[in-house]
């Protein structure tokens, strides 16, 4: 039993990493009925701009580790979320009235573009986040030691999540994400600017993104510039699995599949884990086909 | 007038060939451009400063050593041309080279030409297993260290072992090979698998493994993950010792584990060039440091002068060049000859059969000690 609740919060900490990049799939993938195939690559230049912010800015001098970790959560969200934001103005935008494979071929070549980017400026060896940012203490329940940070992550990762929810669902601007999600043509009838609402799902779904690659940084310490193809790969097989365009579903996803990975690696194999991840996507994506909450709401986003 | 230029045309010539015939002509391949070009340039400097001293104490047998350099580049085909041109300028010996793939491609060249090749960085298991009578190494195969993994793993008195690789052919190589040895000598395998290289979190394979309770856990794979497997254990104020194969050794663990978390870590790797210390390794570091200014960059390149120095010893114990005598002596009669890294001794299959590598472990301040 003991070992099922360790396995449950590893589980959970990880999945709710893949929920926050599930995220940015599932928003983007809900108005355009794109991949954003370069959002992985968001979330490593999340990483990457946390650790410079971190080391030039001297800002463990002013503010305690939370006050340090908030401000750089704020400013990495910003900066990636302007990245992302110039990604749909220039890869995305002229291609909004071509075939959906073009902008499928440019989401790839901007992937491409991002990792070699961050590759030639900071090189191809590991970065190490300082190691004395947050506080290494462990909690003590039910007989196991579970660092304390590990909780936060799970903690933070859901309240942004609830934060997103309650965004679109009641906020006008969320109304207007929504309207578009369901007909582009009716909600530009409706007085809605759609370019503007795209440019918006392309800030916030960046946003989390480079919050997520912050996380990791902090907590796992080590990044590397490919290390968003993996976690890229991951967030959207959860996005899938909790059916792709919706919200909620992507929460559920990333978490469960945090947990099957974990679960697998404990009761089954280690080297099969991503097998047997992979092998509950294909059973659950053949019962459900639209995922797994895919269709209990009625409208996408 | 036309005489004489004949005859000192023709005195040039007989001392040319009186001098040729009183030298020992040995040749080295190295990696002096391209990829490797540092490690092919430590590799000359090595064998000629070797050479210098073997001549500047007479020679071997009275006779001189002269140095046949020829570059391979670090690439097969060049190697190939490489190995022509050195096959027929009547050697006794090549010395060299460093990658295995090049290694590969002039070996068949030599054996064909009977000439002795002693390569000393291609550690390839394939190169000694093809029955070629004229190949030697002095590096080890890299079978080699997952008996040093076996034999550091005994010593420490360990019962219960995990064992885990990340799928690479290297590492889960290593990983089979230290398993099979272990389990021979009736010691329990508590925990065998592999994880996924590149990922973050492996606190759910520390949890497992963690669940097995081991005495040791030996990870076979790299650096990055080592570096991360170990901090995550002190997280979980889990204190196993842990044990890494060759590809931990980089400072780079450190930086990634922390030092506190890192501090303790044990690794197998050959030596680095300043931690050798037999009286033949300081004696030639000094006489290194004292021409170059420099000390060579790694072990591979100190293994060349240990080809140098062990075809020296066979020519100086046999009184002959030719290739068959000096072979059968090698791998028959030398026996723990003093080298620089340590005791050399060959088998059937040209291989080096002795101890190279050492085991190293993190001090508290993030320093790779050599532990006796």
């Amino acid at each position: 039993m003991e070992l099922f609740i360790q396995q449950l919060t590893n589980g959970l900490a990880v999945g709710g990493i893949y929920a926050l990049i599930a995220l940015g799939y599932t928003m983007v993938y809900g108005v355009l009925k794109l991949i954003n195939f370069a959002h992985g690559d968001l979330f490593t230049i999340g990483a990457y701009l946390g650790l410079t912010l971190l080391t030039t800015l001297g800002l463990t001098n002013y503010l305690g580790p939370f006050g340090v970790v908030i401000v750089l959560a704020l400013m990495v969200m910003g900066l990636v979320a302007i990245v992302g934001a110039a990604l749909e103005r220039v890869a995305y935008r002229p291609l909004r009235q071509s075939h959906r494979l073009s902008a499928v071929v440019s989401a790839l070549g901007a992937s491409i573009f991002f990792q070699n980017a961050v590759m030639l400026i900071y090189g191809a060896r590991y970065k190490v986040y300082p190691h004395d940012i947050l506080p290494r203490t462990a909690i003590h329940i039910f007989g196991l030691d579970i660092p304390l940070i590990r909780l936060l992550m799970l903690l933070t990762s859901i309240v942004m999540m609830i934060g997103l929810y309650l965004f679109i669902q009641r906020t006008k601007i969320g109304t207007a994400i929504r309207a578009a999600a369901i007909d582009q043509g009716a909600a530009k009838l409706m007085g809605i600017n759609v370019d503007r609402v795209i440019m918006i799902v392309f800030l916030i779904g960046p946003a989390l993104g480079g919050a997520a690659g912050l996380m990791v940084g902090l907590y796992y310490g080590q990044i590397n510039f490919t290390m968003g193809w993996l976690y890229g790969l991951k967030a959207f097989t959860a996005a899938i699995l909790g059916g792709i365009g919706n919200i909620p579903g992507a929460m559920v996803g990333g978490l469960l599949l945090g947990v099957i990975e974990a679960m697998g690696a404990a009761y089954i194999s280690i080297a099969w884990k991503d097998a047997i991840a992979f092998c509950v996507l294909i059973i659950i994506l053949i019962v459900r086909p639209t995922g797994l909450l895919g269709e209990r709401v009625a409208e996408k986003i | 007038m036309k005489k004489i230029l004949f005859l000192a045309l023709a005195l040039c010539l007989m001392a040319g060939t009186a001098v040729a015939a009183d030298t020992i002509k040995i040749g080295l391949m190295a990696p002096l451009t391209g990829a490797w070009a540092s490690e092919g340039q430590d590799m000359q400097q090595i064998v000629e400063l070797l050479a210098d001293e073997i001549n500047m104490a007479g020679g071997i047998n009275g006779q001189k050593i002269e140095i046949v350099t020829e570059d391979d580049g670090g690439d097969p085909r060049t190697a190939a041309l490489a190995a022509q041109r050195l096959s027929t300028q009547g050697l006794v010996a090549v010395i060299g080279t460093y990658g295995s793939a090049v290694t590969e491609a002039s070996q068949g060249i030599y054996d064909e030409a009977g000439l002795i090749q002693v390569a000393n960085g291609s550690t390839a298991i394939r190169l000694s297993e093809k029955g070629l009578n004229y190949f030697m190494r002095t590096c080890p195969r890299d079978d080699e260290q997952g008996l040093v993994a076996y034999k550091a793993l005994k010593n420490g008195g360990y019962k219960s072992i995990a064992i885990l690789h990340d799928n690479s052919s290297y590492a889960k190589g290593l990983a089979d090979e230290a398993k099979t040895l272990l389990e021979k000598d009736g010691a329990n395998i508590v925990f065998y698998d592999a994880l996924t290289p590149k990922e973050n979190d492996y606190s759910a394979i520390l949890t497992k493994m963690k669940a097995a309770n081991p005495d040791v856990v030996f990870f076979t794979g790299y650096y990055g993950e080592a570096g991360l497997l170990l901090r995550q254990k002190m997280e979980m104020n889990w204190n196993v010792p842990f044990l890494g194969g060759d590809a931990t050794n980089n400072p780079d663990l450190v930086k990634i584990a922390g030092k506190e978390a890192a501090a303790g870590f044990m690794f197998l790797s050959p030596p680095v060039p300043q931690d050798l210390n037999s009286k033949e390794a300081m004696a030639f570091m000094t006489a290194y440091k004292k021409k170059y200014n420099a000390e060579p960059g790694s072990v591979w390149a100190v293994l060349s002068g240990d080809g140098l120095r062990v075809v020296a010893e066979a020519i100086k114990a046999t009184g002959s060049t030719d290739q068959d005598k000096l072979v059968a002596y090698m791998k028959n009669d030398l026996d723990n000859f003093p080298g620089l890294t340590g005791q050399i001794s060959f088998n059937d299959k040209g291989d080096r059969v002795g101890d190279l590598y050492r085991v190293y472990k993190v001090s508290a301040d993030g320093k790779f000690m050599l532990q006796p």
